[in-house]
């Protein structure tokens, strides 16, 4: 009886001090799983993944009051541009079409060239255009999740708009994927510039212009040259459209994405099937 | 024997409309507008309800809650994990220790209330983040969505009071 009387003072004071401590442990939790993001756990990575799965749906439902009154609004708004849109089109229309010609010509020149180098191509990508569901733009992250349905989709594959890259696919759960936007402070991606091929990488710090570091001291990187992508480590391919250069100080070189970020609806991913370092890096944790 | 169950469950989803409607309102903030200041800085609406709900029904919306509705947020944002759930713990330790001073004060002294305690948070959130990446994040984003989310928490508490005086019946009254 009198063992019984203190195990149960025991748990009482045990359970009393877990009350007293509960924010402390709860605090260190916290830290802890800040802790276990730099370590790349593959649990929180499976666990988020999960999380993802249950999520996403959810804000797809949320998102349809809200999509049918911007679409309310986007309709009225687009009326009132329609005329002198269509003329612009008009005259860009007829540009694309020489160009047309002109992009026929040097396709056949290309593949000559390439036969007569025994020159081996990259291999033929597929891609998935993916609904926009939910987006995150603040100081702490840039990202978005994209319905896929049931397209096959990898970790790491190539996210891109009408005008260039955007990100790369984070996680994939089920009919959706987690993508990490070229201007969040996880993403660095090995490009270069156009012109002089001069090599870098485009580091985000969650700006809306991301920043190129790697640079050498003595290239010369001047506002308006593009950005493209380099193809180093092998996960983007090499020549995708990323920004254009839009400022240059002493100390570092901001990039403005050729897409607006925030206006996106739709998305195309790609799949180059390139794998390149994030592959070694998952079968390194296999 | 029906009856008794189906008034349980009632009262078991009474009780849990705090953090039901917590976890509704968290999500609004991840939907896509076709609006470029919103899609370009998104205010934290988790700060919002924390507050209200603490400060409001503290006997439905507890330690447990806050856990559950960062943990709820982790889900979906790409944040660095745990970050939003030691914010909300942040905003709980301040206002488990200054709740007294707004008991019985007009809406506005609560709403100066909240940019105060908010502003604290987020910026303690700033610095242990930027201190994780070891470079800072743009301040210049941070105070944007701090000012669109003090700019929001008349809504917002709009909405969860009127869930609180229409939907949430208190026992014995």
């Amino acid at each position: 009886m009198k063992r019984r009387r203190s195990l149960f003072l025991h748990l009482n004071q045990l359970k009393l001090l877990a009350k007293k401590f509960a924010l402390v442990i709860l605090f260190v939790a916290s830290l802890i799983l800040m802790l276990l993001n730099k370590n790349q756990s593959l649990i929180l990575d499976q666990a988020s993944g999960a999380a993802v799965k249950f999520a996403a749906p959810v804000v797809d439902v949320l998102v349809v009051p809200a999509k049918l009154l911007s679409y309310g609004y986007d309709y009225f708004s687009e009326l009132k541009r329609i005329k002198s849109d269509n003329r612009i089109l008009r005259a860009e229309n007829k540009k694309l079409r020489l160009l047309q010609d002109k992009y026929k010509a040097l396709e056949i020149e290309n593949k000559l060239l390439a036969e007569l180098l025994n020159y081996v191509p990259l291999p033929a990508a597929d891609f998935v255009s993916a609904h926009v569901v939910a987006e995150e733009n603040n100081a702490f992250a840039h990202s978005m999740v994209a319905y896929i349905g049931d397209s096959v989709v990898e970790k790491g594959d190539v996210v891109l708009s009408d005008n260039g890259v955007i990100g790369r696919v984070d996680k994939i759960a089920d009919a959706y994927a987690k993508i990490i936007l070229i201007t969040d402070i996880n993403s660095k991606i090995p490009v270069m510039v156009e012109k002089t091929r001069v090599r870098g990488v485009l580091s985000g710090d969650n700006t809306m212009v991301p920043k190129l570091i790697f640079v050498p001291l003595d290239a010369q990187v001047n506002v308006g040259d593009r950005i493209v992508t380099s193809g180093v480590s092998g996960v983007f391919p090499a020549g995708l459209p990323v920004g254009q250069v839009a400022a240059v100080s002493k100390n570092e070189i901001k990039v403005k994405p050729f897409t607006a970020l925030e206006k996106l609806e739709y998305v195309k991913i790609v799949r180059y099937g390139l794998g390149g370092l994030i592959k070694q890096q998952e079968d390194g944790n296999e | 024997m029906n009856e008794d169950i189906s008034e349980n469950i009632v009262s078991f989803l009474q009780k849990a409309l705090p953090l039901i409607s917590s976890a509704v309102i968290l999500f609004l903030a991840y939907i896509p507008v076709s609006m470029p200041i919103l899609n370009n800085v998104r205010p934290d609406l988790g700060l919002i309800c924390i507050y209200f709900w603490i400060l409001h029904r503290p006997d439905l919306f507890n330690l447990v809650s806050i856990v559950l509705l960062g943990l709820w947020d982790m889900t979906i944002s790409s944040a660095l994990p745990g970050s939003g759930l030691f914010a909300y713990l942040t905003l709980y330790v301040l206002l488990y220790n200054t709740q007294r001073f707004f008991n019985a004060k007009p809406f506005v002294v609560i709403w100066y209330g909240f940019m105060a305690l908010s502003l604290v948070v987020l910026l303690i959130k700033w610095l242990v983040v930027s201190i994780y990446y070891g470079q800072f994040l743009p301040l210049s984003m941070l105070m944007f969505g701090y000012l669109i989310g003090a700019a929001l928490y008349p809504l917002v508490s709009a909405v969860l009071a009127f869930i609180q005086n229409k939907l949430i019946q208190d026992e014995g009254l």
